[in-house]
């Protein structure tokens, strides 16, 4: 697991349905990820866990851009970069692209 | 800045920044007047239709996409999995918040992610005519 700082996180809804299309995507690519450099994506629960909601909140500026304005879920959020990739069609390219940068 | 106004006639309650010209309710002219918090509390009473259920919601959502140019997503496990989410949210939250967004804490703000939101305005329902979380999409 990587430190705070320098962490790639997952923020995801128990309810929304986005989330759990994408939710085996995440995991493969972090499968994937932890054997190539043991930096695996950790996963956040926002809507059921105030303490992942701070968290996402935190990184709202950039989260807010990728999700055309408003926080949401399915969000991906890269703590070194401070890139985030939020939405639906995020697909498995760009996501390890967003966590090999 | 909106403010309560109650028709002297019938007592709907109205919340907005003017009252309106007509009551939609019974149809009295200029029979609005302005009202406090706790008068629209008494007037209201607590014992109004709860939409606390999922064919509930489901049946407000098709009521609501009668007649506009989108419809309720035909996907009826994926429109059930956003309804429970919201009953959720309304559990835990307050209200009935999209299950695909995260409120922030600015009460103000959090009132844009009430379902069904302005969806019409934001990018992804122009550029892929669905709403954030696919709740409503275009008609073909």
């Amino acid at each position: 697991m990587s430190e705070a700082g320098d962490r790639l996180i997952f923020f995801w809804g128990r309810e929304c349905p986005h989330c759990a299309k994408l939710h085996p995507v995440v995991t493969e690519v972090s499968e994937e990820l932890a054997k190539e450099n043991g930096r695996g994506i950790e996963e956040k629960e926002v809507w059921h866990s105030e303490e992942n909601a701070k968290l996402m909140r935190s990184y709202g500026q950039a989260l807010k851009k990728a999700c055309g304005g408003s926080l949401g879920v399915p969000a991906l959020y890269n703590e070194r970069t401070k890139k985030a990739l939020c939405g639906m069609r995020t697909t498995k390219e760009q996501i390890l692209e967003w966590a090999r940068e | 800045m909106k403010k309560l106004w109650r028709c002297n006639v019938c007592n709907d309650i109205h919340y907005g920044v003017k009252a309106p010209t007509i009551c939609p309710t019974c149809g009295a002219k200029m029979a609005f007047t302005l009202i406090d918090y706790p008068e629209s509390m008494k007037v209201i009473f607590d014992d109004g239709e709860r939409l606390d259920e999922v064919d509930k919601l489901l049946e407000v959502w098709n009521k609501f996409a009668e007649g506009k140019p989108f419809k309720v997503n035909p996907d009826e496990v994926f429109v059930r999995t956003l309804a429970k989410g919201e009953l959720e949210n309304q559990k835990n939250h307050g209200l009935k918040y999209c299950p695909c967004r995260i409120t922030t804490g600015d009460r103000f703000e959090d009132l844009a992610l009430i379902c069904p939101c302005n969806f019409f305005i934001q990018p992804v329902y122009k550029e892929s005519g669905e709403c954030w979380c696919g709740l409503f999409v275009k008609r073909d």
